[in-house]
């Protein structure tokens, strides 16, 4: 959980036991939940009883109820959405639980996708709840009130929304009226009738008052509950002095032009003892209360805070409990507002947010403990708990939040800490502000500069080199990335390991984005060292899956294998936590299994998975997952459904330093080719521009082995040749031979294609050589029939004869056997050295607009005849053209020709 | 905050339906507290920009004081004068 949630937030607040009962209200309030509506809005001033009527009422109406006490911090929409889920959990334990973490990680999702999660999750709550979100006033965010519209729009039918507020919230209230949704109560409805005055006055607080005087305090009251409820208190202290006049109060008081609570506060404190004066006046300053708390703010030793507040709470003075045990309150709001003003700028003022500050500071709660020190204008004070601070919000993704607290820091006091500047330029780069990044990062240059005592600095310059290493890998320079890591490792003191094992793992990534796929394992080993060394067996743990990846990329299946597994087993010994990481490890394995043709491992690992994946903690799960499953479908000829999973990699996607080498765009025109999708994939390379002129380079070798893909397509061969050429050239210097396979095996069909047969085979057997030790099928069998028949050929030919054992293997694997007639076709062109080749079924050439027409025809029952004379031509021309589209789809009947069309989802 | 006005900030009366003592004026910025026979008390003063005054509205509001209107007002300079003075 990265937000330190306090639970009193989600206290239902108790009900009083000389509550006045209000059969009215209740009734309109059950009625608008009866009639289905989706919001209840309790709209009414300050002091009006909406929190005590809405709890009143929620205890009898039966339904299970989320209750959320909302605060200005709130208007942060993640933190908003954050608390309004766990007030969620207090009906429903666990829901909403992944979406959470969602929710922090370092690059939240889109607003809407986060609130469509939401309201999925909403919809898993059993049976029919209320959510209550009281003061919804303080909110001050157009995103708070967007995402709460849009909730109300689609929120659940067993859902109903209640809004106590102040003033009226910026939600289509009249759009909801229009539509009967909404149940209104307002200050009108609210305030006391002279009957429940009476009521309250008389037989709640047990005042020996006449109905005459009764009906006074209404009417100066204006039938107001705070007014109310204060000159009751008033007239109870009143009533502790031995020559008590209540008609001389009421008197005095329905004279006097007085704001009600200005005079009766008057009244109610000069009751009261000096110490307890004091208390509440210098408490006043707290934005909730606890005994411990009390007691520091007013420097007493006496630890009499818990027993005050004890008294003040069944004395109905001010109080409102947070939670069940009475530890926690917090002076009605009104109130505290009232005490605050007549503590005024006190000299003392100061002092007391000071004893509050450290008291929070000492009990772990550096956000209370900041804003008593900015309160108390002490700003070294709260810069130095924003240092302290750094650490735990970064690692809960909070640097935004973060970010708010230096904002509030006077600038000179910000400038004057070397460390705090270099925190800033860390928050910025993680918000992706790089210019605002480099600004704090030569501020804390400047700033240490002006440092006599060194010691405590040493780090800084290692530290401040490693973030703009950072900032230029994000910015996609690699030249940058690798001088300021170099950098770093050098600037950094032998034992600021952390920083030093940081830059050395950039300098590795970099290397690995650039293709030099060894140097970048070794880089990563000797992080992993490090890390083992420092103790932090988590990273090494989940750093394998990384490793593996490079292996693969080396073409080391086995190596890579076997890294995974032992990890897996490492793992064992750190508990759940470590466990859970693994997800990745067996995920990894069950891959290598596919590509193997080990189908068992495949399905026991996936199982496996399924269960683990749910709780990984490792950010880019969603994405490797959609991946995986992507590739497996389509291994299986599922494309829709290969498809979707790339759609859900894309959204799962968690930005990270992991170089993107295939991106899901590239996956997806492949599968498009598959489909026979010839435009989408055109559309594809004219929207990443590419072209088989340009330079070749590793983060780029996926799509333009797609970009050559879609090229044989369309048999325009023109540049392919030397692209693959260029491509090949620098996988085998960087000994990628992972790399070199596919590239050999793109080089074969487009030899193929071109009825260059020689050159085909020739490319062909490199592959094969390099795959057999490996043991690598799918790679072959997944480029399908076009693949099949060349591999039949090289086998017919029996040109190798070391890899024929293998190459029986990768044939049994294909799904079906070969097509005779295609074979016999395809040998027939070979011998004669035809320049075409047969069509492949996997590429479809596009089909007239005239010929989608006539194919729509074919679906339906009519006859040929009847076809002609809807398309008002001769039958002979419908035959012509019925004809070329059997031999576009390489069918030859109208039945087949129908099937064939669905299949391309060409309808 | 407005312990020292921009020179050009515009005054603002604000309205109020009950009276406020005097030692209500640091919390509301500083601006100079006015009662009214009829019961009413004017809160008047410089206030910066707009902003400022949706924050003074709120107080307002969190008090649950009646609010009767809000005018922003011309003052003369003998009069700015004597509003600084009587606030000193």
């Amino acid at each position: 959980m990265a937000y330190p949630l306090l639970k009193t937030k989600l206290h239902i607040p108790n009900l009083r036991p000389s509550l006045v009962p209000r059969p009215r209200l209740i009734e309109r309030l059950n009625q608008g939940l009866q009639a289905g509506g989706k919001l209840t809005l309790v709209s009414a001033p300050a002091g009006f009883g909406k929190s005590t009527l809405v709890s009143e009422w929620i205890a009898a109406c039966g339904r299970p109820v989320a209750w959320l006490s909302l605060d200005e911090r709130d208007s942060d929409w993640v933190r908003f959405i954050s608390y309004l889920v766990a007030a969620l959990q207090t009906i429903q334990e666990g829901v909403g639980e992944d979406f959470l973490a969602a929710l922090h990680s370092p690059e939240v999702p889109s607003a809407e996708a986060i609130l469509t999660a939401l309201l999925n999750e909403i919809a898993t709550i059993q049976g029919c709840f209320a959510l209550i979100l009281d003061d919804y006033h303080v909110i001050d965010s157009p995103a708070v009130d967007q995402a709460l519209a849009f909730i109300i729009e689609y929120q659940p039918q067993h859902m109903h929304l209640v809004i106590a507020t102040r003033e009226d919230p910026h939600l289509p209230l009249a759009r909801l009226r229009a539509r009967g949704q909404l149940t209104e109560l307002r200050a009108a409805d609210l305030r006391f009738t002279p009957t429940e005055a009476a009521e309250f006055l008389t037989r709640m607080m047990n005042l020996p008052l006449s109905e005459q005087e009764v009906a006074t305090l209404d009417a100066r009251t204006e039938g107001w509950i705070a007014g109310l409820q204060m000159a009751a208190l008033a007239l109870q202290s009143l009533a502790l002095q031995e020559h008590s006049d209540n008609a001389r109060f009421i008197q005095s008081f329905s004279g006097s032009h007085r704001f009600v609570l200005d005079y009766l506060m008057e009244e109610v404190l000069e009751h009261q003892t000096s110490e307890v004066q004091t208390f509440l006046l210098h408490t006043s300053i707290l934005e909730r209360l606890c005994g411990p708390l009390c007691d520091a703010v007013l420097g007493s030793s006496s630890a009499r805070g818990q027993e005050i507040l004890r008294d003040l709470d069944r004395a109905n003075l001010f109080l409102t409990p947070l939670d069940n045990e009475r530890r926690w309150y917090r002076y009605h709001h009104l109130f505290g507002d009232l005490l605050r003003q007549r503590l005024g700028k006190s000299a003392e003022l100061p002092a007391l947010h000071l004893r509050a500050s450290r008291w929070y500071e000492e009990n772990d709660d550096l956000s209370a403990a900041f804003h008593h020190a900015l309160a108390a204008s002490d700003f070294e004070r709260a810069a130095s708990l924003t240092e302290t601070a750094w650490q735990g919000m970064e690692r809960s993704f909070q640097p935004t939040a973060w970010l708010g607290w230096v904002q509030k820091l006077p600038p000179a006091v910000v400038s004057s800490r070397p460390w705090l500047c270099v925190q800033m330029g860390w928050a910025y780069s993680d918000v992706g502000e790089l210019e605002a990044s480099e600004t704090s990062l030569q501020a804390a240059e400047r700033a240490l500069a002006e440092m006599q005592e060194m010691e405590a600095f040493k780090a800084l310059p290692g530290t401040v080199a490693l973030i703009r290493a950072g900032n230029a890998q994000i910015e996609g320079n690699l030249a940058e990335t690798v001088r300021y890591a170099e950098l770093s490792v050098q600037l950094a003191p032998e034992d600021d390991r952390l920083t030093r094992a940081q830059a050395a793992i950039t300098l590795g990534f970099t290397q690995w984005a650039v293709g030099k796929v060894e140097a970048s394992l070794k880089a990563m080993r000797t992080w992993m060292d490090d890390m083992q060394k420092m103790g932090n067996h988590m990273y090494v743990i989940a750093s394998a899956f990384v490793v593996a990846d490079m292996l693969v990329g080396l073409g080391q299946l086995g190596e890579a294998e076997k890294a995974l597994q032992q990890t897996i087993q490492k793992a064992e010994a750190f508990g759940q936590e470590a466990e859970v990481v693994t997800a990745h490890h067996h995920l990894g394995l069950a891959m290598l299994a596919h590509e193997r043709g080990d189908d068992d491992v495949v399905a026991q690992r996936l199982q496996t998975v399924a269960d683990l994946g749910q709780h990984t903690t490792l950010i880019d799960w969603p994405y490797r997952w959609g991946l995986a499953q992507a590739r497996l479908k389509k291994s299986a000829g599922e494309w829709e459904a290969a498809l979707k999973s790339l759609d859900e990699a894309q959204r799962g996607y968690i930005k990270n330093p992991i170089p993107i080498l295939q991106p899901v765009d590239a996956h997806k025109a492949r599968v498009a080719l598959k489909q026979g999708r010839l435009d989408m994939a055109q559309a594809w390379v004219r929207e990443r521009a590419l072209s088989v002129m340009d330079e070749a380079s590793y983060m780029g070798e996926y799509e333009y082995l797609t970009l050559a893909r879609v090229r044989l397509a369309e048999r325009s061969f023109e540049g392919v040749g030397p692209l693959l050429e260029r491509l090949l050239a620098l996988a085998e210097t960087q000994e990628r031979t992972g790399s070199v396979i596919e590239i050999l095996l793109t080089q074969a069909l487009f030899y193929q294609l071109q009825g260059n047969q020689p050159q085909a085979l020739a490319a062909l057997k490199h592959a094969l050589t390099l795959a057999e030790p490996e043991g690598y099928l799918r790679i072959f069998v997944d480029e399908g029939e076009a693949m099949q028949l060349l591999i039949s050929d090289f086998q017919h030919l029996r040109r190798a004869q070391p890899l024929l054992g293998y190459i029986d293997r990768i044939l049994a694997y294909f799904p079906q056997p070969v097509n005779d007639e295609l074979q016999y076709l395809h040998r027939a062109q070979v011998q004669v050295s035809k320049i075409q080749t047969p069509k492949s079924r996997n590429f479809v050439e596009p089909l007239s607009e005239r010929e989608l027409e006539v194919l729509k025809l074919l679906r339906s029952e009519l006859s040929g005849p009847e076809m002609a004379e809807r398309l008002i031509v001769s039958l002979n021309t419908l035959r012509t053209h019925t004809k070329n589209i059997f031999n576009k789809l390489g069918v030859n009947n109208r039945r087949a020709a129908v099937r064939r069309a669905e299949e391309l989802d060409l309808f | 905050m407005l312990d020292k006005p921009l020179p050009n900030a515009p005054f603002y009366e604000i309205r109020l339906k009950g009276h406020l003592d005097s030692q209500w004026a640091s919390w509301f910025d500083g601006l100079t507290i006015t009662l009214e026979a009829n019961g009413d008390t004017l809160l008047i003063g410089p206030v910066v920009d707009q902003a400022a005054l949706h924050g003074l509205l709120k107080k307002v509001r969190d008090l649950g004081m009646p609010l009767v209107s809000v005018v922003q007002i011309q003052v003369l300079d003998s009069r700015q004068n004597d509003l600084e003075k009587e606030k000193k």
